[in-house]
């Protein structure tokens, strides 16, 4: 690492800042624009179909129709950018921007692999340094801002079903936060810590990874993922068959891909909560203390596991109906997670 | 940094103000909120920053918008009749309370022993536990007793039938 700062004539810390900079910034990005392929290629699979493979370079490799993500970027760059007459032009614009920097800066508190010590330098795997105060409620506080971004699109373009998208989407937001909230408390309680490096440092074997320790908490997490990143089971802001794209519906070009990129990042990031909190983070089962490279790996691998149940999810199930959503969310979601913070209070309350 | 902040604050709650459209109004409430979280961080508390977007930002500015855009009244009404003698007595009482508040600021004992503050780190989750339990145990506990009240007075209010 010195070695490497010395060629940039940076110190040790500030290019190992510009390092993870860049990863934390390129990695999730990458990922998700990844992921719109294997969206699409494993809905073809699931649903008996071939998929997206004719496009190609040159007319030759399809790299089974990999080449697709670089059609449609070159094609979305290409398009006109129509704002319809009566939107509300600055909000419109705004808009992609506010859904899609909250997505992007939801990773910078997790950590994607161990810490490491280098000539009396320790070396964080995480865009924060761990002790800043902020923690694990830094991604809950930013992934309660992302819903500003599909209130603005659907109010700006001035369209009945797009506002119907948003107010739908506000609403699930706002009642799934609640469990959510409160599924992570238990979490922290058990911990004793909320710092993300304390929570993986508690988890450092396969028992007693978090998911073990609380299932229904996990439960009610990864339920309210699906609702936060507005996936399928609860994709209530697009509906595409009741109003018809939802808040995208005026959208094209550029900022149509700007919006839809931020819900694969979403993705991201929400599999890489999931992974932190209930799955041991960076942590390789039956492995103590493993090396940097293994644990970075580690994290990937399962990361992109939950990425893909994601997918898998989103082909498998149909949507619910709104207030069958609200229910869930209320009535199932809320007092689950309500009742796993009491049992393990009481536990914790007993056996100290 | 707290000029930046503090622009942002001044300036969110500015447009609050002046702003026609409410819905473009919620929004600039929302960056007032977000400069507010700032400057929470610079006094190196970040656990009120998190919670200030969490609570104010994430939670409540949603369901104000939510609501504005249920009503769809996009547009602030014009009043049946203006009343300048309102809008003069508004004026008067608001310098009046802002002069009170800065006074009590410029007298208050804080202010005559600041010295460059020593910061032990971050306020953390834990301290603030620590200190609502021991500090303002009586405070907090009738504080969550009047938000119980108030939800039951919400549900009693709403529900027809209970």
């Amino acid at each position: 690492m010195e070695h490497f700062a010395q060629l940039l004539h940076l110190s040790p810390a500030m290019a190992w800042m510009v390092v993870k900079l860049i990863i934390a910034f390129a990695a999730p990005l990458v990922l998700a624009a990844v992921l719109t392929w294997v969206e699409r290629r494993g809905a073809a699979m699931i649903q008996d179909r071939i998929g997206p493979n004719r496009a190609a370079i040159l007319g030759r490799w399809r790299l089974l129709g990999l080449v697709q993500l670089a059609a449609d970027g070159i094609k979305f760059f290409l398009k006109e950018d129509l704002v319809t007459r009566d939107a509300n032009k600055t909000l419109f614009w705004l808009a992609p921007f506010m859904a899609f920097v909250p997505a992007m800066m939801g990773f910078a508190v997790i950590p994607f692999g161990r810490s490491f010590v280098e000539n009396g330098t320790a070396y964080h795997l995480s865009l924060l340094d761990p002790g800043n105060g902020m923690g694990m409620l830094y991604p809950m506080a930013i992934g309660s801002v992302a819903v500003y971004g599909i209130l603005t699109a659907s109010w700006s373009s001035n369209n009945k079903w797009s506002i119907l998208g948003g107010m739908r989407s506000s609403a699930q937001m706002v009642s799934y936060e609640i469990g959510m909230s409160v599924a992570v408390l238990a979490i922290f309680m058990t911990t004793g810590g909320y710092d993300p490096h304390q929570i993986i440092a508690a988890q450092d074997s396969v028992l007693h990874w978090n998911v073990v320790r609380h299932f229904f908490g996990f439960l009610v997490f990864f339920t309210c993922m699906f609702a936060e990143t507005n996936r399928l089971p609860f994709d209530f802001a697009e509906g595409e068959s009741e109003i018809v794209a939802g808040f995208h519906t005026e959208y094209g070009s550029m900022k149509f891909a700007l919006l839809q990129l931020s819900e694969y990042v979403h993705i991201v990031v929400a599999s890489s909560l999931i992974v932190t909190l209930y799955f041991g983070g960076w942590q390789v089962p039956f492995v103590k203390d493993p090396a940097v490279l293994l644990s970075v790996l580690s994290f990937a691998g399962k990361v992109v596991f939950f990425c893909w149940v994601f997918i898998w999810i989103r082909w498998t199930l149909p949507r619910f109906r709104f207030d069958q959503l609200m229910f869930l969310g209320w009535k199932v979601m809320l007092p689950l997670s309500l009742a796993n913070l009491l049992v393990h209070a009481y536990f914790m309350h007993r056996w100290g | 940094m707290f000029a930046i902040f503090a622009l942002i604050t001044l300036f969110g709650a500015l447009s609050v103000a002046f702003q026609k459209n409410l819905v473009v109004a919620g929004l600039c409430m929302v960056l007032t909120f977000f400069g507010v979280a700032g400057l929470y961080l610079l006094l190196s508390n970040p656990v009120a920053a998190a919670l200030q977007i969490i609570v104010y930002s994430g939670a409540i500015v949603v369901l104000v918008l939510f609501v504005i855009m249920l009503l769809s009244a996009h547009e602030e009404e014009p009043a049946g009749r203006t009343m300048p003698i309102q809008r003069w007595g508004s004026a008067v009482v608001a310098l009046a309370l802002a002069a009170g508040a800065v006074r009590v600021v410029l007298t208050s004992g804080f202010m005559q022993a600041m010295k460059p503050l020593k910061i032990q780190g971050p306020m953390n989750l834990n301290l603030v536990g620590v200190e609502l339990f021991r500090g303002h145990l009586v405070a907090f506990e009738v504080a969550g007793l009047l938000l119980l009240a108030t939800m039951i007075g919400a549900v009693a209010l709403v529900k027809k039938d209970l």
